[in-house]
């Protein structure tokens, strides 16, 4: 929920309408988080602000789109930025690049600062993650911050193709079924 | 549902597939409903690990950029309303339409008198022209058709010219490399055969005295030098040998040696026989003339 009371669906489906003040106050909700995750994915701030603005100018005209009884306008949006960042690592053949197996054994998730965040769901989320086992978490943490794709992890830690990639399922689903409220 | 695509589903939750990859998957949730819709639900729930990336402020100026460059795209939000698009549209159309109408009305007649004057005077030449036109453009297409065949023939002769230019320049450089190798091989094998030998005697009344030897083995020839040489006795000459001791067989003569008064000679020698390239050298005091065999008389000996 935003400032005022109006959830960022009602926001986007605003903005969907051509409403340029309900996308700034949109833009106020998600352009820190955006950009905090934008930040991590992708090492050079200038790349991560460029990336910002046309996720959000593809958000601008996307928004008629949005469907909120489909998804919630953050996970909606996420999707958008994290592709766009994707897509700027692949434009940059940064994609494919093999890392220092350290560094992604260092890449985890927590949860953010309750004093820099007002996301009420970010204590679910971080349960759900911590339900994960260790090898999902850190395989689900690096190619989720860092765009990585399996082949590319699999390379860098060693760990066979087939086992990142059941690692991969098995935690993708299991952060769904707990997300839902279920267990396995 | 098959584990494939739900692997695939999840794989692309998290934005991992490959561009073909993703093509399958695409294929096949078009074709399977459950699929399509898990593959929407693992996505949200990889989305929501969004929330647990610490916030970061973007630049006060973002906003600002993000405006600017939805003007430049000209998004949704540069329109006006469609309502209010229509309204104005219509009455600018309207207007526009009325002064259009005018204007053509006027220009009609005065190009229709144009036209009039113009088919007198260009008539002939317009029949003309029109008869060798359909000449000219097959003329003209003919034209193209060799230029394209000469063009691509002329790409071709480049192609092949250069690529025997650049042969013959890499035969080139290897005959001359293959020349200065030769040439450094036999300077070295040369200078492998060449010995310079410098003696000093034993006997007591030559201790001042030198013999150097330079031999080209090669040649199976040399010089000798002898410097501050007492005078051999009357009847006597010096006499130099080559003694090969790989062959182990009988020194062989190099010539006798006369010394001048001052105890000095400078003579070229050539062995009899070919010399190995152990060869070894000593000088005797032999009779006048020379002998056969070396004597026990040795003056300088290599050893």
């Amino acid at each position: 929920m935003t400032s005022n009371d109006i959830s960022e669906e009602e926001l986007l489906q605003r903005t969907g309408q051509g409403d340029m003040r309900a996308f700034d106050r949109l833009y106020d909700a998600l352009a820190p988080r955006m950009f905090g995750l934008l930040r991590q994915m992708l090492p050079d701030e200038r790349e991560a602000e460029e990336v910002l603005q046309d996720g959000f100018a593809q958000l601008w005209e996307q928004a008629r789109s949005f469907d909120s009884s489909r998804a919630q306008a953050f996970t909606w949006a996420v999707v958008i930025f994290r592709n766009r960042a994707i897509e700027r690592m692949r434009m940059l053949g940064r994609r494919n690049r093999l890392v220092d197996a350290e560094v992604l054994s260092q890449t985890t998730l927590s949860a953010p600062d309750a004093a820099t965040t007002a996301d009420s769901r970010a204590a679910s989320v971080l349960a759900a993650y911590q339900g994960l086992t260790k090898d999902q978490r850190e395989i689900l943490g690096s190619a989720f911050l860092k765009g990585l794709t399996h082949h590319v992890i699999a390379d860098s830690t060693g760990v066979p193709l087939e086992a990142v990639k059941a690692q991969v399922r098995a935690g993708v689903r299991r952060l769904h079924d707990l997300l839902k409220g279920g267990d396995d | 549902m098959d584990e494939k695509y739900e692997e695939l589903a999840a794989l692309n939750a998290l934005g991992m597939l490959e561009s073909d990859e993703k093509r399958v998957l695409s294929g096949a949730c078009l074709s399977d409903k459950e699929l399509r819709e898990l593959s929407v639900e693992l996505e949200a729930a990889a989305a929501e690990l969004a929330r647990l990336v610490a916030p970061h402020e973007p630049p006060s100026d973002m906003q600002r950029r993000i405006r600017a460059k939805i003007r430049a795209r000209g998004g949704p939000g540069l329109r006006l309303s469609p309502a209010a698009m229509l309204g104005t549209l219509g009455w600018l159309l309207a207007i526009g339409l009325g002064i259009a109408t005018a204007w053509l009305w006027q220009e009609r007649g005065r190009l229709a008198n144009d036209l009039a004057a113009a088919s007198k005077i260009l008539g002939p030449a317009v029949a003309a022209a029109e008869n060798h036109s359909g000449e000219v453009r097959s003329l003209e297409s003919t034209l193209k058709n060799l230029q394209g065949d000469f063009d691509k023939k002329q790409a071709a002769l480049t192609a092949a010219l250069n690529e025997a230019q650049q042969k013959e320049a890499a035969a080139r450089a290897e005959t001359q490399r293959l020349v200065a190798a030769e040439e450094a091989r036999k300077k070295h094998e040369a200078e492998l055969k060449m010995r310079v030998v410098s003696l000093q005697s034993d006997v007591w009344e030559y201790r001042r005295s030198e013999m150097t030897l330079i031999w080209d083995g090669s040649r199976n020839q040399g010089v000798l030098l002898l410097e501050k040489m007492p005078s051999a006795e009357e009847g006597r000459d010096y006499q130099l040998w080559l003694s090969d001791p790989e062959k182990k067989r009988k020194p062989v003569s190099a010539g006798v040696v006369s010394v001048d008064e001052k105890g000095a000679a400078q003579i070229q020698f050539k062995a009899s026989e070919p010399m190995g390239e152990a060869v070894k050298f000593s000088l005797t005091v032999e009779k006048k003339g020379g002998a056969e065999s070396p004597s026990n008389t040795m003056v300088f000996k290599e050893r």
